[in-house]
C-alpha cells in the first residue's frame, strides 16, 4: 500500500506520448520531483512524497520512456527539448505557475534547461545527485565504456555491459549491474529491488533511446556556460559522496559554479533518496522553507525544570494484539510514578481502544499512514507473508518516523516507549543525531525467518535485516535505553539469525531485560468464571465455541472453514454452540449460516468472552493464543502461512506453555477440523501457568528510565 | 574573563553625549544590541554576543547613564526618540546600513519607535519582554501614584519602587527589583550581576531618567497605568512595522505580563516565542533556547 495516495493523477497527451502525473498534498509552494528516465519512474521519490506532501503541493511526473507514461523507442523523441516540454505540459495541466524543482542524476539537466527557457515557472532547484555536462568529471568506468557504446562484445562483463546490443538483449543484466552498483550502502535489498522492479517496467530499446537521445543536439561547451551562468535561482545541491553514476565531484563544482548549498552525504551513494530518506527529506524541506521565505512559527518552549515528565506511546496497530498490554503497562507506569503523563502516536484500530480508555491520543495521530491497512492488503486468503509485508511497508515506515520525528521534537518527551514501533528505532539507529528522550524497545520477537517455501534468497534476505538490526546496535547502544522482551528467556527461538550471525537466544539474553509475558488481563478464578458465563449468556450445559481471526480483516477464509465443521462437529457434541466474530473488517453477513451459529461483528472485550468458552478457534497471533492459554482454555490455533512469527515465534512460545494445538490450515478439511475439534473438547488442560506481573514488570523496567 | 573581547571599541558623540560602543565579529548581516533601562549597560548581552559573532557582526552600546557613556542628569536626554537618534548615531558611526534591531524590556520602545521611524534601517525587530503599555500589570498597578510620594518604612515589595527610596536604599531597591526580573529559582549569579551593573549608576541618574518628557505614545517610566492614549500610540507603532516581528515573552515575567508580548505580537503580526516558566531576561536566564531562537529569526532574514 501507498503511504501517500495522490488527490490528483492523470496523463497528458505530449505529441503521441502520454505523460503521467500525480499531485499531493497541498500549499503556497509546489515542488515538481522530476526522475531520470526511462531507467526508472516517480516512485524513486516515494519516500519524499508523504513527507513533503504534509508540508507542501507535491507534483510528480512519470517521465516519457517508464512507468504508466508512453514509451516510444525512437531516440528523436527523447531528446532533452522533449523531456523539457514534458515538464511544461505537466505543469500546465496541473495549475502549476511556479514550482521549486527536484530533480535526480541526468533529470537535472532537464531541470537547468527548463528553467533557462522557462525562467518564470521556477523558483528554486534541489539538485540530488545531479548530471549536467562540463561540469565536474564523468568516472573512468563511464569514459571507458562510451567508445565501446556500439560494438558487439564478446562476452561483456561488468562496466562493459554499458552497451547499446547488451540493452537491447541484456536488459535485466544491465540494470542488476548497474544498480548492484549503484547501492554501495550495506543492507540495501529492498532499495535494490525497487530499483530493478522499475527500471524493468521499461524496455532496452527505451532506455537506449534514452540514452542516445540526451545526447541530440548537446550544446557546445560555451553555450552550456551561458546557461549555468545565468542561473539566478537558489539551487541546493545533495550529492552523496560514494555515488557511482555521477561522482561527487561533479555536485560539488555545480553547487559552487551556481552559488548553491552543498550536502555532502559521507558513506552515501547514489540513491541517498531511498537509503537515507530521513536526511535527504529533512534537506529538501529546510531547503524550501528557506526560499520560500517561511519565518519561524510561534510557538512555545517550557523550561526544563518547569515540565511535567512526559512520555510519547507507540503501540503496533498491525492487528489488535498490542493495545491491551500497552494499556496494562501503562497503567503500571502511572501507578508507580503518578505524575506522568502519556501521549499516544498509534492509528487504527488502537486509536478507539485507547479513547474508550480516556487515554490521549496525539492529534499528529492522524497523519500517519496505515500500517495494519497495509498489512491487510497484503493478505490473501490465509496466507500473509509477514516479512515481505514488513519490507514493502518502507515507505509507509519512513512516511510516519517523519511525523513521529517531528511529534517528538516539540512534544519534549522525556520518554519514548516503541512496543515494536518498527520505524521509530530503525531511522533513529540510522540518523542517531534524530534522537530526543530516552527510549524504551519493547517486543515479543527477535530475529527474521525465513519461511521454507522462500527458498535461500528469503534465507539470505532474514539474515541480512537481523545483521542490519545487530551491527545497528552494536554501533548506537545508546539508541535503545532499554530493550524489554516480552516473555521469558526460554520463549526465545532456539535459531540462529543466519549464517554466520549469533544465535538469537544468546544475542537476545545479552541486549535485552525480560518483563514476563504481558496479558493485559487476569484471568477468572473458577467463582469468576460460573458468573462471567452466566452474564455472557453460555449455558452450564452447552459447548461454546468461539472463532475470531482478529481485527485485521485477515481471517475470512479460517472463519468459512470453521463454520463448515461446525455441523459436522455438532453431530457428535449436540450442545456444541459456535460464535463467529468476524471482527470490523469482515462483513458478518458474507458468512454462511447454520442453525445454531452466532455471527457477530465486533465484540467488546472479546477476552472476557475466550477466559470462558469450552473451545476456540484462531489464528496464531500471539495475543489471542495467550490469552486462550492464560485462561487455560482449549484451542485450536492455525498459524497464517508463511507468517514466521505465527509459525515459529508464537508456536515455540505456547509449546514452553503446553498450550493449543497448532493446526495447519492448508491440509486441514472441515472434517479433519470438526474431528480436532471434538478431541480439544475431550482434551485435559495442564498448561503451564501464565506469569500476571509482566505488566508491572515492565512497566518497572521502563521506569527506571524516567 | 570576558566569553568574547570587542573587535573594536569606540565612542559616538551625539547631542553632547559621549555614548560607548562595541563591535563583534564580521557576519555580513549585522544586529544591534539595543540598551535597555539605565539601571543596568550591554554587559546585560554577554550571553548573546560571543554566539551570534561567529556568524553576524554584533554591536552593543550602553544609553546614557550607564556603562562606558556619559552619566547624563538632564532628563531630556532620555527620551525615547533620543534614544532612537543614539541608535541610529551608532549605526552611522560603524557604517551599517541596515541591521536586525533587538530591544529587552525598555529597549522594546527603543527598538519599536527605530523601526517606525526608519524603516529603511531595521531589516527586522526582536522584542524580548518588551515594556509596553499594552497589558495591566495587576502587581505594579500602584506605582505611578505612589513614586514620588515619600514612602514609609517598613517599605515592602513594590513600595520599593519609590524615589525616595532610592535615593535612601538604592542597593536594596536594586536587589528587590531585580529579584522579580529574575523570577525563577536558582538565579543567584544573574541577580548578583544585575545588582553590581546597577551600582555603575545611581540613583541621581534614574532620576533623571524617570523625570523623561513624555511625548505622545511614548508612556514613561513613571506613568506605568495604561493611559488610552499611551496604549493608541503605541498601537499605532506597532501595527506600521513593515520589517519582520520576533516577540519573545516569558510566561512568568514580574516587570512586564505575558500579555503585553500576545498583544505586541498580534498588533504587529509577529512571530510570538512564548518561554513557559520564563520571567523578563530569557536572554540571561534561558540564554540557550533564546540564542537558537534568535539565529533561527536571524537566519529567516539573511539575504
Amino acid at each position: 500500500m501507498r503511504a501517500s495516495i495522490p488527490h490528483e493523477a492523470g496523463t497528458v497527451d505530449r505529441d503521441g506520448a502520454d505523460i503521467y502525473y500525480e499531485v499531493h498534498g497541498s500549499g503556497q509552494t509546489t515542488l515538481f520531483l522530476v526522475p531520470p528516465a526511462p531507467i526508472t519512474h516517480s516512485k524513486i521519490f516515494k519516500a519524499q512524497v508523504p513527507y513533503l506532501a504534509r508540508h507542501f503541493r507535491v507534483v510528480a511526473m512519470d517521465a516519457r520512456g517508464n512507468g504508466r507514461s508512453g514509451q516510444p523507442t525512437e531516440k528523436e523523441k527523447h531528446t532533452r527539448a522533449e523531456n523539457v516540454a514534458d515538464m511544461l505540459a505537466v505543469m500546465d495541466v496541473t495549475e502549476t505557475t511556479q514550482a521549486v524543482l527536484v530533480g535526480h542524476c541526468h533529470a537535472n539537466w532537464w531541470c537547468v534547461e527548463f528553467a533557462a527557457r522557462h525562467r518564470d515557472r521556477v523558483t528554486g532547484l534541489v539538485a540530488i545527485e545531479p548530471g549536467v555536462p562540463y561540469i565536474g568529471p564523468v568516472q573512468q568506468h563511464w569514459k571507458d565504456t562510451a567508445p565501446n557504446w556500439e560494438a558487439e562484445l564478446d562476452d561483456p562483463q561488468g562496466w562493459a555491459l554499458n552497451n547499446r546490443h547488451v540493452y537491447l538483449t541484456e536488459h535485466r543484466r544491465w540494470i542488476e549491474w548497474f544498480f548492484g552498483q549503484q547501492l554501495i550502502e550495506a543492507h540495501s535489498t529492498k532499495q535494490f529491488e525497487d530499483a530493478v522492479e522499475w527500471a524493468l517496467e521499461s524496455t532496452g530499446a527505451v532506455l537506449v533511446a534514452g540514452e542516445e537521445g540526451i545526447e541530440v543536439e548537446a550544446p557546445s561547451k560555451e553555450d552550456f556556460e551561458k546557461v549555468v551562468a545565468a542561473i539566478d535561482y537558489p539551487v541546493a545541491v545533495i550529492h552523496g559522496e560514494l555515488d557511482i553514476c555521477q561522482c561527487v565531484e561533479r555536485g560539488r563544482q555545480f553547487a559552487e559554479r551556481v552559488g548553491g548549498e552543498l550536502h555532502i552525504l559521507e558513506g552515501a551513494g547514489h540513491l541517498a533518496l531511498a537509503r537515507d530518506p530521513v536526511k535527504v527529506n529533512q534537506i529538501i524541506k529546510e531547503f524550501v522553507d528557506r526560499l520560500s521565505g517561511a519565518r519561524m512559527n510561534s510557538h512555545t518552549w517550557t523550561r526544563g525544570m518547569n515540565r511535567r515528565k512526559k512520555v510519547l506511546y507507540l503501540s503496533s496497530p498491525i492487528g489488535l494484539g498490542h493495545v491491551r498490554r500497552d494499556l496494562a503497562i501503562a497503567q503500571e507506569l502511572k501507578r508507580l510514578q503518578p505524575e506522568i503523563e502519556i501521549d499516544w502516536l498509534t492509528q487504527h484500530p488502537v486509536t478507539p481502544v485507547l479513547e474508550a480508555e480516556g487515554e490521549r491520543v496525539h492529534p499528529a495521530s492522524e497523519w500517519l499512514a496505515s500500517e495494519s491497512g497495509h498489512f491487510s492488503d497484503e493478505s490473501h486468503g490465509h496466507d500473509l507473508h509477514c516479512f515481505q509485508a514488513l519490507r514493502s511497508m518502507d515507505e509507509i515506515l519512513v512516511a510516519n518516523f517523519m511525523v513521529f520525528q517531528e511529534v517528538v521534537e516539540e512534544g519534549l518527551y522525556d520518554l519514548v516507549i516503541g512496543d515494536e514501533a518498527w520505524d521509530v528505532d530503525h531511522f533513529w539507529h540510522e540518523n542517531p543525531e534524530l534522537k530526543r528522550g530516552e527510549h524504551a524497545w519493547m517486543t515479543d520477537f527477535v530475529g527474521f525467518l525465513p519461511m521454507p517455501d522462500g527458498g535461500d534468497h528469503e534465507a539470505y534476505l532474514t539474515a541480512d535485516y537481523n545483521a542490519e538490526m545487530i551491527e545497528h546496535i552494536e554501533r548506537f547502544p545508546r539508541i535503545r535505553d532499554k530493550a524489554i522482551f516480552v516473555g521469558n528467556n526460554d520463549d526465545v527461538i532456539p535459531e540462529v539469525f543466519g549464517d554466520g550471525l549469533p544465535k538469537i537466544r544468546d544475542w537476545t539474553e545479552a541486549h535485552f531485560e525480560f518483563s514476563g509475558y504481558v496479558t493485559g488481563f487476569t484471568p477468572p478464578t473458577s467463582e469468576e468464571s460460573a458468573s462471567l458465563r452466566d452474564e455472557l449468556g453460555f449455558a452450564e450445559d452447552e459447548k461454546v465455541c468461539i472463532v475470531t481471526v482478529g481485527g485485521s480483516g485477515i481471517g475470512q477464509s479460517l472463519l468459512e472453514k470453521a463454520i463448515a465443521a461446525f455441523p459436522i462437529a455438532k453431530r457428535t457434541i449436540p450442545e456444541l454452540r459456535m460464535i463467529a466474530v468476524a471482527g470490523p473488517r469482515i462483513d458478518p453477513a458474507s458468512l454462511t449460516s447454520h442453525p445454531g451459529l452466532e455471527v457477530h461483528g465486533y465484540v467488546d472485550r472479546l477476552y472476557r468472552h475466550l477466559s470462558v468458552c469450552d473451545l476456540a478457534v484462531v489464528q496464531g497471533g500471539l495475543t489471542t493464543t495467550m490469552e486462550l492459554a492464560a485462561a487455560k482454555r482449549p484451542f485450536l490455533y492455525f498459524p497464517l502461512s508463511r507468517h514466521f512469527e505465527q509459525n515459529y515465534h508464537v508456536r515455540h512460545r505456547l509449546d514452553q506453555y503446553g498450550a493449543g494445538r497448532y493446526m495447519e490450515y492448508a491440509s486441514t478439511d472441515p472434517d479433519a477440523l470438526a474431528a480436532a475439534m471434538v478431541a480439544e473438547l475431550a482434551r485435559r488442560i495442564d498448561y503451564r501457568d501464565v506469569e500476571t506481573d509482566g505488566a508491572l514488570r515492565a512497566a518497572k523496567l521502563i521506569s527506571e528510565l524516567i | 574573563m570576558r566569553a568574547r573581547l570587542p573587535d573594536t571599541t569606540g565612542t559616538v558623540v551625539r547631542n553632547g553625549v559621549s555614548l560607548g560602543y562595541e563591535v563583534y565579529g564580521d557576519g555580513p548581516q549585522t544586529v544591534l544590541l539595543l540598551p535597555t533601562w539605565t539601571i543596568i549597560h550591554s554587559r546585560f548581552w554577554k550571553m548573546q554576543v560571543p554566539y551570534l559573532s561567529r556568524r553576524y557582526r554584533v554591536i552593543t552600546y550602553d544609553g546614557p547613564g550607564n556603562g562606558r557613556s556619559d552619566r547624563v542628569t538632564n532628563p531630556d536626554r532620555y527620551s525615547v526618540d533620543e534614544y532612537v537618534d543614539d541608535a541610529v548615531a551608532v549605526l552611522d558611526k560603524c557604517a551599517v546600513d541596515r541591521a536586525v534591531v533587538v530591544g529587552l524590556s525598555m529597549g522594546g520602545q527603543y527598538g519599536s519607535r527605530l523601526a517606525w521611524r526608519h524603516p529603511s534601517r531595521v531589516a527586522g525587530l526582536v522584542l524580548v519582554g518588551a515594556a509596553l503599555p499594552l497589558a495591566p500589570n495587576s502587581e505594579r498597578s500602584s506605582i505611578a501614584e505612589q513614586f514620588f510620594k515619600p514612602y514609609t518604612e517598613p517599605c515592602e515589595g513594590w513600595e520599593k519602587y519609590n524615589l525616595a527610596y532610592w535615593h535612601d536604599h538604592y542597593e536594596d531597591f536594586t536587589k528587590f527589583f531585580f529579584s522579580q526580573v529574575f523570577s525563577e529559582p536558582h538565579s543567584t549569579k544573574p541577580l548578583e550581576d544585575a545588582v553590581a551593573w546597577a551600582s555603575e549608576t545611581s540613583p541621581d541618574i534614574l532620576e533623571a531618567e524617570a523625570a523623561r518628557p513624555v511625548v505622545a505614545g511614548e508612556g514613561s517610566r513613571a506613568s506605568v497605568a495604561t493611559p488610552d492614549e499611551a496604549v493608541a500610540a503605541w498601537s499605532l507603532v506597532l501595527s506600521e512595522l513593515t520589517c519582520p516581528v520576533l516577540v519573545v515573552h516569558g510566561t512568568h515575567d514580574r516587570i512586564q505580563p505575558y500579555g503585553v508580548g500576545v498583544e505586541a505580537a498580534r498588533l504587529a503580526g509577529a512571530t510570538l516565542v512564548s518561554l513557559k516558566g520564563s520571567g523578563h531576561m530569557p536572554n540571561v536566564r534561558d540564554p540557550i533556547r533564546f540564542n537558537l531562537v534568535l539565529r533561527r529569526f536571524l537566519d529567516g532574514l539573511a539575504p
